[in-house]
């Protein structure tokens, strides 16, 4: 099999790659939103609730969360598809490292801005929502990309729950050609094609969002 | 006679502690409408605190505050609706960097009173003229000066037609030359029979436009007085020793 060849084998699976990356992101963005905000409004047993399953999320190991809802919550009576399953369990583990990048954008505004927006005799939300997350967005979004990549990458591990992604293909290819260092680094080269341009738009936002009239924040 | 008109701000015995730090102690003041009041003390006598619970950013711990009528935390009391009636401009401006000025005059008439954006503009457009500087309207407070900012803060506030305006050492972050476009400003609008309270150290302006002067320490109202009776024959040690320092 010649490199190109190998390589086109390969992206026969970037369908289900794509579909895992984006079904994963529906859990994830919210999930982050979601959690970071909870965590910054919330005190005492309310905050401990919530980061303990942000932390739940954040500190299992993506492939053991998958087997446990792929394998073991069958014998439970609850059978999820491998698509479900991955989606959720690598969308709930990035949407857990950007619920930190939530919260930590939300903690680092100055709280005049805040009493600002009360002052005005706007509501909590109403400020949350015109004040603070604007502002907050420009400081989360290169983590974001960033979680971004790390679920494009991460998806590589759905392939062991009979997901037929790129390192899936990748696996069938080198089984058939006995060429495991051609496909893998077939495979290495893919997911560089998948993920750069992720890194270069990610790169292009920033600089939008951060415009020198809305970056240079006197206070 | 003076029983039947409501006052714009009214304090009754109010007491606010941090921890074991006893912030306020049963302050009692009235500020009626149309009346310009300047707080003055050394730091940490509790003047910020104290107006900042007036609008609630701190709440107090004992005794009302009755603003325009209504006491807050009393029942049917909201919150944002009462903010509305109560202008604040802070030390630091906190303006909304990611907003153009006008935007930052706009947001709350829009959102907190429902209003149409071009009414909304209109009114803005108004009183940016009125803090004198109309054509900064389309540029973000980041590419203002400190003086320039500030007067923006100080339209935002008056675009919501507030009963009262609480300004919170508004000249304290500025640099001496923009103190006095600043200054000029808020005089203009003590002409204009705005209710005034007005944390501040700048006892010029407290001489020309105040028609009390609150002298506050150690989270006590030491004394408070007209201007001239303030600055001229103090009654209270306390207050004597401020003046000396200051003055």
């Amino acid at each position: 099999m010649t490199f190109p060849n190998i390589l086109a084998g390969i992206f026969e699976g970037f369908g289900v790659t794509a579909t895992v990356t984006f079904y994963g992101m529906l859990y994830a963005v919210p999930f982050a939103f979601g959690a970071g905000i909870l965590q910054h409004f919330t005190r005492g047993w309310a905050r401990l609730a919530v980061t303990a399953v942000i932390e739940f999320w954040r500190s299992s190991p993506v492939i053991i969360t998958l087997f446990v809802m792929y394998y073991t919550l069958p014998s439970f009576g609850l059978t999820l598809s491998g698509m479900t399953v991955g989606a959720m369990a690598l969308g709930l583990n990035i949407g857990g490292y950007g619920s930190q990048a939530v919260r930590a954008a939300l903690q680092s505004l100055d709280k005049g801005q805040v009493e600002a927006g009360l002052a005005l005799g706007l509501r909590r939300w109403e400020v949350l929502g015109l004040v603070e997350l604007p502002q907050a967005f420009t400081a989360m979004l290169p983590s974001f990309v960033n979680q971004f990549i790390q679920l494009v990458k991460g998806t590589a591990l759905v392939s062991l729950i009979t997901l037929t992604d790129m390192t899936f293909r990748a696996k069938e290819l080198s089984q058939l050609s006995y060429d495991p260092v051609g496909t893998y680094t077939g495979l290495l080269v893919a997911y560089f094609i998948v993920c750069y341009p992720a890194t270069i738009l990610g790169r292009m936002l920033e600089r939008r969002v951060s415009t020198p009239a809305r970056g240079l924040h006197d206070l | 006679m003076t029983e039947t008109v409501i006052p714009a701000v009214s304090l009754q015995g109010v007491t606010k502690k941090y921890g074991t730090f006893q912030a306020l102690t049963n302050v009692s003041l009235t500020v009626a409408k149309g009346e310009r009041v300047v707080i003055c003390g050394p730091s940490g006598s509790g003047k910020s605190t104290l107006i900042r619970c007036i609008n609630q950013l701190e709440r107090h711990d004992g005794g009302k505050i009755i603003v325009d009528g209504a006491e807050i935390g009393a029942h049917g009391t909201r919150l944002p609706e009462l903010r509305r009636e109560v202008g604040m401009v802070f030390q630091h401006f906190n303006l909304f960097p990611h907003l153009t000025v006008l935007r930052n005059c706009t947001l709350a008439l829009t959102r907190a009173r429902k209003m149409p954006r071009a009414k909304a503009e209109e009114i803005a457009h108004h009183y940016l003229a009125r803090v004198r500087i109309p054509e900064q309207a389309d540029k973000f407070p980041s590419q203002l000066s400190g003086g320039q900012q500030q007067r923006v803060a100080i339209a935002r506030a008056l675009c919501m037609n507030p009963q009262v305006i609480l300004f919170d050492e508004p000249t304290s972050a500025l640099d001496p030359e923009m103190i006095k476009e600043v200054l000029d400003v808020m005089i203009d609008l003590a002409q204009g029979q705005m209710t005034m309270i007005c944390v501040t150290h700048e006892m010029g302006f407290a001489r020309k436009v105040a028609d009390r002067v609150v002298f506050m320490d150690r989270g006590e109202i030491v004394e408070a007085a007209p201007p001239e009776d303030f600055f001229n024959s103090p009654q209270n040690e306390r207050t004597r020793l401020f003046l000396g320092q200051i003055l």
